[in-house]
Parts: structure tokens; C-alpha cells; sequence
């Protein structure tokens, strides 16, 4: 089973499934932070709890879709990726080391931020914020392995060229909303916030 | 908004009456030499000892809260390595008797901290100085420098703020922290300073607990009463005087401290604290379960007198605006609704808001926030509302009986 | 059989408002959308109670025994 074609196709495809719902739950976490309408979506649209829900059951989905993605490149013989490389960057790999490393490293950081999140009570919420934070981090590494390793982006006729520029896309859009959010300071622990006065 | 001032300056300047006991023979100077000649060296109580002294009297806290201290003691010892803290400050610009304390009987204060430390065991001992009363922490400072103890002290200045007094606010500065509230779990008796017991005291507590150390319950139970021995300090501010301490027995009639009766209103108990008529202060003694079923609270010992030219609503909506300002910023309820509370109550000044409105805010704030600062606006606006009636009907119909309605400035 | 409270840590509360969706029952939001909790929590409640202090992106819930 580990020669052939199917392992190769699954890892391929399940790279994009992985970028698709890093890329939804990125979104969605965003909009969780509210700040569409004034006073938020009260009444309006989904209930906060649904969104963000749907933010943190997406990400654990994603984290499956992971686990394929980078078993299925371990089993695959047709490339040689060894299991300690999906773990630890650059450690002696042979296949496309550089954007092998990046996706390495992406996992590293999804690991850590899910294992945070899943710890969340049990820590400061200083310090899950700020792990929380390395997400766009760890979305941007996932980007740039596929980029460079993946094979269906070689040309831009190819097939995954518009879903991942789709997925960037949102991303980039779901940045530019959280930046306004911060300059507008919803968002920020109230030690920060300025003093509003309702006449 | 533009940071209100306080309506009550804080003080440069005091004057400090001579009492019975704290105040006994201030005239001596607060040198360390002229305390021990007065009261000799300070004995070393163990911790059963110092525990019946103030279990006997009943000491309670002097920073406003009237806890019993005995109940801190006791969290302080079941705990390991316990902190000190005597809080010199006073945040409510209305009071002056720490800085009374500080300025004329600063050994005192510390003996009792002094004391307690050596008691439990404890080796770390906090001194918090005014940040606003610059004299006072000054003063306090050179007593600091006379101590022979080996025991080192750790000095803090607080900002100068209204909430900076307050016990959590008062160990985030001890923690390198900005000096504001934040929400407590536990208290700080039994989780403090780096999660240790803490316990934190106002300097006219520790001050009681010197006198107590020094002299033994029997001297401090010849003044007071029975159910509530000794005596207590009383910070009385009139319209165009300078505010002036005084020591009274605890029992005895608030009027003796009070000029003349006029017949005009005045608070009691500071900016959290309530309004009280001309009749309620005439009748009143200086006692907390007493003044407590007149629905006035003793607070930190804090009289105020405008005067019959003032008008209470604007006084308070002063106050009040005041104290939005004050507000840390931190918790939703007390930054959104303490601005709106002195809105609305400036409407009920200037008669186009109702009072309805007004307690409605007040109910919005009460117990929503980490510290006491919306929940003490929030009674002084009350017993606004309920002492005086008849000046809000007239405000409503455009006038006011003391004096024409003006713009805070 | 002690008492249940709902305890917000006010510092923390930023006004996201899930705790009002999730335990509508005894939690209101102020004009400003701060939670004002209007109730115990009682037995039928406290599963719903301990979503939404899971639920709170704040980490600012916590149910409190009296």
C-alpha cells in the first residue's frame, strides 16, 4: 500500500483541505471578536457562541486533516520524508528541506497552539493570547510550505492555484478587519481602553 | 470628559487637635526619643498575646471597612510567611487623619506594625506613603530612618488617586504593578503579596494596636464604651476652614466635634459615604453599629460641612463627577456608568433629568466591578435622594434654595 | 448544600456577551453589554453555567460557592 499513487494524492489533496480550514477558522475567529455593528451582532446573525464554536471545532477538525496530511507523507515512498522531519524542522531531510522545514515549523506552532487552547483554563490569558496570536504565524508558514513544495502549484493553470489564492484572500481580508478592530480598540483588555462617556 | 476636580482639595495644611489617647501629647513632637519617653519600649508580645489584645477590645479597621481585626490576624497566622502592610494612603481627600498620624505620631503606627510583625515571625513589612500628601510621607519617611529595629521596611508610594488606597490596589504597588483594583478571589488576608497571607492595615489601625501593645486593654478600655472600647479619629471639614483631626471616644455625641449646629446638612463618611440633616448629626454618637442603623456609614471618620450657602445636589453632582473621573478604567460597569451617573445627576441639578433615572444607574453599578468604588458613588447618591426631597422637587422646577445653579468648573 | 454564584472578573470582561447567550436565564446585558447576572445558579443551571465559563473568550467567569 505504500506504492502507488493514492498516498501521494491524499497528501496533496489533504495539504489544501488543511489550508481551507486553517484559512475558515482564521475568519471566523476574527469575526468572533464581534465590532460588525455597533454593539455587536446582537440579534443579528449568528449568536457569538456559534461563531466561535464553529472557530475552535473547525481548528480541531483541521488538526485531522493534519495528521493525514503528514502521515500520509511519511508512509508515501515515492518521496523520502521520515517521521522525525515532520516534527523536528530541518533535521536531516533530503526532500525539499527549506519548504519541508516551513511546514515543520507550522505544525510545531498549530501543536502548540492547540494544546494551549485546549489548556486554556488551566493557564494565564496573557499567555494563551499571546501563544493564540503566533496562529497567523503558523497559517503564513502553511502557506509558504505549500507554495514551495506543492506540486499542484507549480503553474499557474493548475488546479490549486485559485482555491489557495481564495484562502489568501479571506485571510488577508480577515487581517485587515482585526487591525481595524485593534486601532479601534474593542478588542483590548480594558487597562487600555479609553474613557467613553455616555451624555 | 475632562478629569473633574475634587470639589475637596486634598490638604496641604491640618490641624490636629490633642485627644486622649492616639493624640495624648502630641505637643511632644513625633521624635522617637519624645514616644519612648512617654511610653517606654516596646514590649515583645507573642502571638497568643497580641491575638487576645485586640480579640479583647474588638479592634476594627480604621481604613473604612470596620473589619474586625482580630479575623486578619488570625488568616495571617494560618498561613506561612506572612506580609505587613501599614497603608498610609488615605485616597479620599476628605480624610487627613493618617496624615494627622504620620505627622504627629508616626512611632506609634509603626510600633503597632513593629509589634505584629515580631508576633508572627514575619520578615517583611510594607509601608505605603501617600503619593498627595507629600509632607505626610515625609515625615513618615524620617520616623522610618529613627527605628533601630533590624527589621527592614520596604517604602511604596502610592499614586495619587482616589482608589489607590485600596487594599488590592495597595498590593498590585506592592508587586510592581499599576496601584489600581483588580478582582480578588480570596483576601488578601489569606492571598496577598505573592499569593502570602497579608495582612494590610491602615495606619490608624496599626496605630491602635501600638496603643494597645504599649498600654494593655485596661488603659484603652477607661475611654469608650463597654461594647465598643476606645477611641477613633475624626477628619471634620467645614466651608473656609482648615480640616482638623480629632480623637473622640467611641460612643460619645458627633455633635461635640461640630461647630455650632446651623441647621445645615453634611456627609458623613466621605465621598462613599452619606448625607446626613442637620437633626441626624445632632443626634448621632460616634459608633459604627450605631450610625449603621441611621444608615450613615462611620467610613474612615469623615465629616464634611459645607455650610448653609451650599446647595447638597450640586455638592454631590460635584462629587460625583469627581469620582467618574477617579474610576481606574478598568471594569465595564464603573467606566460606562459612573459618567453616566454624573450625567444623569447633573440633569436632576439642572432639572430636566429624573431621579428615576438616576437610581436606576445607581442600581446598574452596585457590586459590578473589582473593587468598591461604583458601589460607595452609588450610596452617597442615594442618600441624596432620599434626604433631600424637597430641594430636588424645587431643582426640578428651576431653582434652588441655597444658591443659583452653576456650572462646575 | 451551598449556594452557587456566577462571579465575573470585571478587569477581564470585554462585553462579548457569550455568557448571555448561553445562560440567557439569569444573565442580562447592561446598556453597555456588560453581563449583570440576576440569579443563582441552581442545579438545572450549572451545566450551562460551566459552558459559559468555557465559553468566555475572556477567561472572566468563574461559579463561586458560597
Amino acid at each position: 500500500m505504500t506504492d502507488g499513487p493514492l498516498l501521494w494524492y491524499l497528501n496533496r489533496g489533504s495539504g489544501l483541505v488543511v489550508l481551507a480550514l486553517l484559512t475558515l477558522s482564521t475568519v471566523l475567529g476574527v469575526l468572533a471578536l464581534g465590532g460588525l455593528t455597533p454593539g455587536g451582532l446582537r440579534g443579528r446573525g449568528l449568536p457569538r457562541f456559534v461563531t466561535q464554536s464553529l472557530h475552535r471545532n473547525i481548528a480541531l477538525v483541521s488538526v485531522v486533516a493534519l495528521v493525514v496530511h503528514v502521515a500520509t507523507a511519511v508512509a508515501d515512498t515515492y518521496v523520502d520524508i521520515r517521521w522525525w522531519q515532520a516534527l523536528v524542522p530541518w533535521w536531516g531531510s533530503t526532500y525539499e528541506p527549506l519548504w519541508l522545514g516551513l511546514g515543520t515549523l507550522a505544525l510545531d506552532l498549530i501543536a502548540v497552539i492547540v494544546v494551549t487552547s485546549l489548556l486554556r483554563t488551566r493557564l494565564t490569558h496573557r499567555l494563551w493570547r499571546r501563544v493564540h496570536l503566533l496562529s497567523w504565524g503558523a497559517w503564513a508558514l502553511g502557506l509558504a510550505h505549500g507554495i514551495g513544495i506543492g506540486t499542484d502549484l507549480r503553474d499557474v493553470t493548475d488546479w490549486a492555484v485559485l482555491p489557495t489564492a481564495v484562502c489568501a484572500g479571506a485571510v488577508l481580508a480577515a487581517l485587515g478587519w482585526r487591525l481595524v478592530l485593534a486601532a479601534r480598540g474593542s478588542a483590548r483588555p480594558a487597562e487600555d481602553r479609553r474613557v467613553e462617556v455616555r451624555a | 470628559m475632562n478629569a473633574a476636580r475634587s470639589p475637596v482639595p486634598v490638604p496641604d495644611d491640618i490641624l490636629v487637635r490633642p485627644g486622649p489617647a492616639l493624640l495624648r501629647g502630641i505637643a511632644d513632637g513625633p521624635s522617637l526619643a519624645a514616644h519612648r519617653e512617654r511610653y517606654g519600649a516596646l514590649p515583645r508580645l507573642s502571638l497568643s498575646e497580641l491575638g487576645d489584645l485586640v480579640g479583647d477590645v474588638g479592634l476594627r479597621g480604621r481604613g473604612g471597612a470596620a473589619f474586625p481585626f482580630a479575623t486578619k490576624l488570625a488568616a495571617a497566622t494560618a498561613g506561612r510567611r506572612p506580609v505587613l502592610v501599614v497603608n498610609l494612603a488615605e485616597g479620599e481627600p476628605a480624610s487627613s487623619k493618617d496624615m494627622a498620624l504620620a505627622l504627629t505620631r508616626p512611632h506609634l503606627v509603626l510600633d503597632g506594625a513593629y509589634a505584629a510583625a515580631a508576633a508572627l515571625g514575619s520578615r517583611e513589612l510594607h509601608v505605603v506613603l501617600p503619593g498627595d500628601r507629600p509632607v505626610a510621607a515625609e515625615r513618615m519617611r524620617a520616623a522610618l530612618r529613627e527605628r533601630p529595629e533590624r527589621l527592614r521596611v520596604q517604602e511604596h508610594t502610592a499614586s495619587p488617586r482616589f482608589v489607590a488606597g485600596q487594599a488590592r490596589a495597595v498590593v498590585e504597588l506592592l508587586e510592581r504593578r499599576p496601584n489600581l483594583p483588580v478582582t480578588a478571589w480570596q483576601p488578601e488576608a489569606v492571598s496577598g503579596v505573592r499569593g502570602r497571607p497579608t495582612l494590610l492595615s491602615n495606619a490608624e489601625t496599626w496605630a491602635h494596636v501600638g496603643l494597645l501593645v504599649l498600654r494593655g486593654t485596661a488603659d484603652y478600655r477607661r475611654l469608650g464604651t463597654t461594647a465598643e472600647p476606645g477611641t477613633t479619629l475624626l477628619t471634620v471639614t467645614t466651608q473656609g476652614s482648615v480640616p482638623q483631626v480629632h480623637e473622640v471616644e467611641l460612643g460619645s455625641p458627633l455633635r461635640d466635634v461640630l461647630p455650632a449646629d446651623d441647621g445645615s446638612p453634611g456627609i458623613v463618611g466621605g465621598f462613599h459615604g452619606s448625607w446626613a440633616t442637620a437633626e441626624t448629626l445632632s443626634r448621632a454618637r460616634v459608633s459604627v453599629p450605631g450610625l449603621q442603623t441611621l444608615g450613615i456609614p462611620l467610613g474612615a471618620g469623615v465629616v464634611l460641612l459645607p455650610g448653609p450657602g451650599s446647595c447638597p445636589l450640586q455638592l454631590t453632582s460635584r462629587i460625583v463627577d469627581h469620582l467618574a473621573g477617579q474610576s481606574a478604567g478598568r471594569c465595564g460597569p464603573c467606566l460606562n456608568g459612573l459618567p453616566a451617573l454624573a450625567s444623569a445627576l447633573q440633569g436632576v441639578v439642572f432639572g430636566t433629568e429624573s431621579t428615576a433615572r438616576v437610581e436606576q444607574l445607581c442600581g446598574l453599578v452596585v457590586r459590578r466591578g473589582a473593587c468598591a468604588h461604583p458601589d460607595g458613588t452609588s450610596r452617597l447618591v442615594r442618600s441624596m435622594l432620599l434626604t433631600f426631597p424637597d430641594e430636588i422637587a424645587a431643582h426640578a422646577r428651576g431653582g434652588c434654595a441655597a444658591r443659583p445653579v452653576e456650572v462646575a468648573s | 448544600m451551598s449556594a452557587r454564584t456566577l462571579r465575573v472578573d470585571w478587569p477581564a470582561c470585554t462585553a462579548r456577551g457569550l455568557c448571555r447567550e448561553l445562560l440567557p436565564e439569569i444573565v442580562e446585558l447592561d446598556p453597555w453589554g456588560y453581563p449583570v447576572v440576576t440569579g443563582e445558579v441552581t442545579e438545572d443551571l450549572l451545566a450551562d453555567a460551566r459552558a459559559a465559563v468555557r465559553a468566555c473568550p475572556q477567561l472572566a467567569l468563574r461559579i463561586v460557592e458560597r
